[in-house]
């Protein structure tokens, strides 16, 4: 453990966290879009281009941009410093990571080799520099705490599933780095999926369930040993994908199970709708991590939906998409207040005029949110099996986006309000 | 004898009990078993502050040379704190639980990222470069 370096860097400017949650919603509702314009054929087959779309348009443009955002404020929390020139590297990142989301997304929709490139470009350098940002954080020896070892991880699975990514990408217009098998995509899912999203957010619960609920701590073996044994299924799935996916399904299903009992030992029980997301997600991982073991014969005989289709949906919609936006209601109205609080510190009389976490953030607002989160995920299954029922899905998911963004929104224009106010009373 | 890490630790710990106690009392609007756990709550949290300030913080700066990194935005976050303190304190006397339960969900947030940033470097730091770190404690606990 080093001294040189700890600073706890305050916080970031907060225009920087925010710039990537507000293009979130804005993602989302494209991904609506998508939906809507590409009909019931969207549905068939995972390969589909829109299909592509769709899903790099909730990884990337959804996922990826908030965890990168919230990182921005973990780091400090978590690792003891921030990033090194966060200004730079966010405004870089995020401008690049946008419109290599954008070029990607319609490089897949109208097949463009252009586009393909472009986005090749941008989305290379987007996460390259901020994968090296992140890397120049981690490689410190600062933090004693649980959570270090999978964020560490977790940047190497998101720079291995950006190089796949990349290489795919080569693959699709002629250049062949890599061989023509499913199994380099298969790959690239997974580790994004399970590597860079998953394993984050597991080493993120473990600090926030037991502080923010007061709840127990997590098992130490399970602290000590799941993630790393997350990451070792993952590099086994590489040349034995069955027994690979399998423990890794087995290893999810001890998380949501552990995650589901410490939450349930929390003793802070006041009504919050962050926890309920935290819920769901946990039961949505539960479930299906023990449908994969349901043997593919068996599933098909009884089962009207495919299912790899149904795993992903489960995992991506309601266990990655429904934690990350329980978190964002958490981290969007904490950084208002803080930023606020901190700018009162040398003027004490503007205290007053801040307001407080729920005045920042409606607590029915956030329940709201919740429901159609359910209704969108429900509806998301429903298509799965009836792909006529594509539209009802899109306006749902279209609703709900629009209802995320109303809440940031809202957040983001009190904040700068209450900013400009505190700027009057110093004069 | 108790290390720094572990009694600080477990202080945190105590203070977000009877903060809880006192926050589901006012959720239930039970304002009198509230205010109860809140003062129970409240001179914990100044204690543990004034440990931090008055004796720890200095002994790590002088240790170690520090003086305007990490102890510097612990004692700004503590001033955080107190000032929601004191409007968690307002809310109580007004009976307004709506306020209350907004301030505290306030209160509770910063206190775990700050709470956080001790547990994980700062306390573990403290252990290794105050030898006399043990003696301290004791002193707290007597």
């Amino acid at each position: 453990m080093k001294l040189t370096g700890l600073s706890f860097d305050a916080l970031p400017p907060i225009d920087l966290p925010f710039r990537f949650f507000i293009c979130a919603p804005f993602f989302m509702l494209l991904c609506a879009g998508v939906i809507l314009v590409s009909g019931e054929s969207l549905w068939l087959s995972r390969w589909q281009p829109s299909m592509l779309a769709l899903i790099h348009g909730f990884t990337l443009g959804f996922l990826t941009m908030v965890m990168l955002g919230a990182l921005l404020q973990l780091l400090p929390v978590i690792a003891g410093i921030g990033i090194v020139k966060p200004r730079p590297v966010a405004c870089f990142s995020h401008a690049l990571l946008s419109l290599g989301t954008l070029s990607l997304m319609a490089g897949f929709m109208y097949f463009d080799a252009l586009l393909i490139y472009s986005a090749m470009l941008l989305l290379a350098l987007a996460l390259g520099v901020y994968i090296a940002a992140l890397i120049w954080v981690l490689i410190k020896k600062l933090s004693q705490g649980d959570s270090i070892w999978g964020f560490r991880l977790a940047t190497f699975s998101l720079l291995v599933v950006t190089l796949l990514g990349l290489a795919l990408l080569a693959r699709n217009l002629g250049v062949e780095w890599i061989p023509t098998t499913k199994m380099v995509t298969n790959v690239h899912a997974l580790w994004g999926l399970t590597g860079w999203a998953g394993i984050l957010i597991i080493a993120v619960s473990f600090q926030v369930i037991p502080m923010f609920h007061v709840a127990p701590a997590f098992p130490l073996w399970v602290r000590r040993f799941l993630i790393p044994a997350i990451f070792i299924a993952l590099i086994l799935s590489i040349a034995f994908p069955t027994l690979g996916l399998a423990a890794i399904n087995g290893l999810h299903a001890i998380f949501a199970l552990v995650l589901l009992f410490v939450i349930h030992q929390r003793k802070r029980k006041v009504p919050d709708t962050s926890i309920r997301y935290w819920q769901l997600g946990a039961l949505a991982l539960l479930l299906s991590s023990l449908l994969f073991f349901i043997p593919e014969t068996l599933w098909n005989r009884y089962l009207a939906v495919n299912k790899t289709h149904l795993l992903v949906a489960l995992f991506l919609f309601f266990y990655l998409m429904s934690i990350i936006q329980g978190m964002l209601l958490k981290i969007l109205p904490f950084l208002s207040y803080t930023h606020l609080q901190q700018r009162c510190l040398i003027n004490f009389e503007a205290m007053q005029y801040i307001p407080n976490m729920h005045e920042f953030l409606n607590k029915k607002h956030g329940q709201w949110l919740f429901y159609l989160h359910i209704i969108s995920g429900l509806l998301l299954i429903f298509v799965l099996a009836w792909p006529s029922l594509y539209a009802a899905f899109a306006v749902s998911l279209a609703l709900e986006s629009i209802g995320l963004l109303a809440i940031m929104l809202k957040i983001m224009s009190l904040y700068f309000a209450v900013n400009t106010k505190i700027s009057q009373a110093a004069k | 004898m108790t290390s720094i890490p572990d009694y600080m630790t477990a202080k945190h710990r105590d203070c977000d009990e009877v903060f809880t106690l006192a926050e589901a009392s006012v959720a239930k609007g039970n304002w009198e078993l509230a205010a109860e756990s809140w003062q129970q709550f409240k001179d914990e949290l100044l204690t543990h502050f004034s440990q931090e300030e008055d004796t720890l913080f200095p002994a790590f700066e002088q240790a170690t040379g520090m003086t305007g990194g990490p102890t510097q935005v612990m004692r700004m976050e503590h001033q955080q704190m107190r000032s929601l303190v004191t409007d968690l304190e307002q809310a109580m006397s007004e009976q307004n639980k709506d306020s209350f339960l907004g301030l505290s969900e306030t209160l509770m947030v910063m206190m775990q990222q700050h709470n956080m940033k001790e547990e994980m470097m700062l306390y573990p730091m403290m252990a290794k470069n105050l030898p006399q770190g043990d003696e301290i404690i004791a002193s707290f606990s007597a």
